[in-house]
């Protein structure tokens, strides 16, 4: 029965990819990447790890959709005309070749993971017990730390490049009411995923996802327009946790003399702060990256 | 107590399934995208609601209403205020041609 359901969901990730690429309207090229992303978490949590899942629904169907949606409106339409049929010849080629290394890869693989073992064994030293949050946020949280600078990157490029803010269209009256239900909801499952990442899937990086969707809604619907004040608000909040993220790493190291390693006791604590600071700068940037700079942004 | 809560589950994803289906049989043979929204939004919201339905049957947990209850809640609020907004930019095309 589950045999089946995988088999369909496999097909129906390569046909929505195929029908994205396929399709000639941007928006519908768009709305078929959406699609393929939400089928490709719903694959991840088929392979139990619904931590990706999460995060491939809130920001890699979600959030990136708006994106490209918003970057679809500033260009042209697709030109209709096929590449020649040795460009094809060698694309197929290509593609089989390296779908057959990921095959060969998966199919000669071990299959014995050595990573479960070992975070279970010191899950209890970690102060969660949620073991993809305990690598996050202890074990590897240099990482984590890092990733957070990268993003910071990303939006500081976006910011060099400015592209500005899309003028919101008059969405109607039911605009209203949608978003006075939908954006306190928003910032209700954000706590919640926040809070629950401590023992259960979930964490920052969702909860940050699921409030920037409740502020695009806010953004788009035009309830709140992105003036200049706004925006500086907004990387100030962006630059907090990244700058509560490497205080908390020198607090660590002045405490236990070595970086990132939380005092004995207090690790669920510090967790919860760090990513409690990361779930709002998590949030500002992925509104940032949306939004553009202000000065492009008042014209 | 257990056998009729699964059978009662069947039956309500099923009828679930069938509206889903229908709703796919409009957006893919109506003609125009007024009748098409009509077809999906209504049938869309139902069907998802009898699946859910069918889903707590099975799980015979009270605890998992609340979440599902949501599920419905979100899928019920965005496609009526979706289906609004395409109608509106449909007409608002109409308009301008």
């Amino acid at each position: 029965m589950s045999l089946a359901f995988d088999i369909l969901l496999a097909f129906g990730i390569v046909f929505t990819a195929a029908a994205a690429l396929r399709a000639r309207d941007r928006v519908a090229t768009v709305a078929g990447f959406v699609v393929t992303g939400l089928l490709v978490a719903l694959s991840f949590v088929r392979l139990g790890a619904p931590d990706v899942a999460l995060a491939e629904a809130a920001i890699g169907a979600g959030l990136t959709g708006a994106l490209l949606l918003r970057s679809a409106r500033r260009l042209k339409q697709v030109e209709n005309r096929m590449s020649p049929p040795v460009h094809r010849f060698f694309a197929a080629l290509i593609a089989s070749a390296f779908a057959g290394a990921i095959a060969w890869a998966v199919y000669t693989a071990s299959g014995t993971a050595v990573y479960p073992a070992l975070v279970s064994e010191r899950l209890a030293e970690s102060g969660v017990t949620n073991p993809v949050t305990a690598v996050l946020l202890n074990f590897r949280v240099w990482d984590t730390l890092l990733e957070i600078v990268v993003l910071f990157a990303a939006l500081v490029l976006v910011r060099i490049v400015a592209p500005a803010f899309p003028q919101p269209s008059v969405l109607g009256q039911l605009m209203l009411p949608f978003a006075r239900i939908i954006v306190p909801m928003c910032a209700f499952i954000a706590g919640h995923l926040l809070w629950q990442g401590a023992s259960v899937p979930g964490g920052a990086f969702q909860a940050g996802a699921m409030l920037a969707g409740g502020l695009l809604v806010l953004l788009l619907g035009g309830f709140a327009l992105p003036t200049p004040r706004l925006l500086t608000w907004g990387t100030m909040i962006a630059f907090a946790g990244l700058a509560v993220f490497t205080l908390a790493a020198l607090g660590t190291e002045a405490l236990t003399g070595t970086l990132l390693l939380y005092p004995d006791g207090a690790e669920k604590v510090w967790i919860i702060a760090i990513e409690s600071a990361l779930t709002l700068s998590i949030a500002a940037m992925l509104c940032l990256l949306f939004c553009g700079t202000p000065r492009r942004a008042m014209k | 107590m257990t056998a009729v809560l699964y059978v009662l589950g069947l039956i309500f994803m099923t009828v679930g399934v069938g509206f889903l289906l229908i709703a796919a049989l409009g957006v893919w043979r109506l003609p125009d995208v007024m009748s098409r929204l009509h077809a999906l939004t209504k049938a869309d919201t139902a069907g998802l609601t009898l699946i859910v339905l069918g889903a707590a049957c099975l799980t015979g947990r009270l605890a998992s209403l609340p979440a599902l209850g949501l599920c419905v809640l979100l899928v019920a609020l965005s496609g009526a205020t979706i289906g609004h907004l395409i109608a509106r930019a449909h007409l608002s095309k109409a308009d301008l041609e």
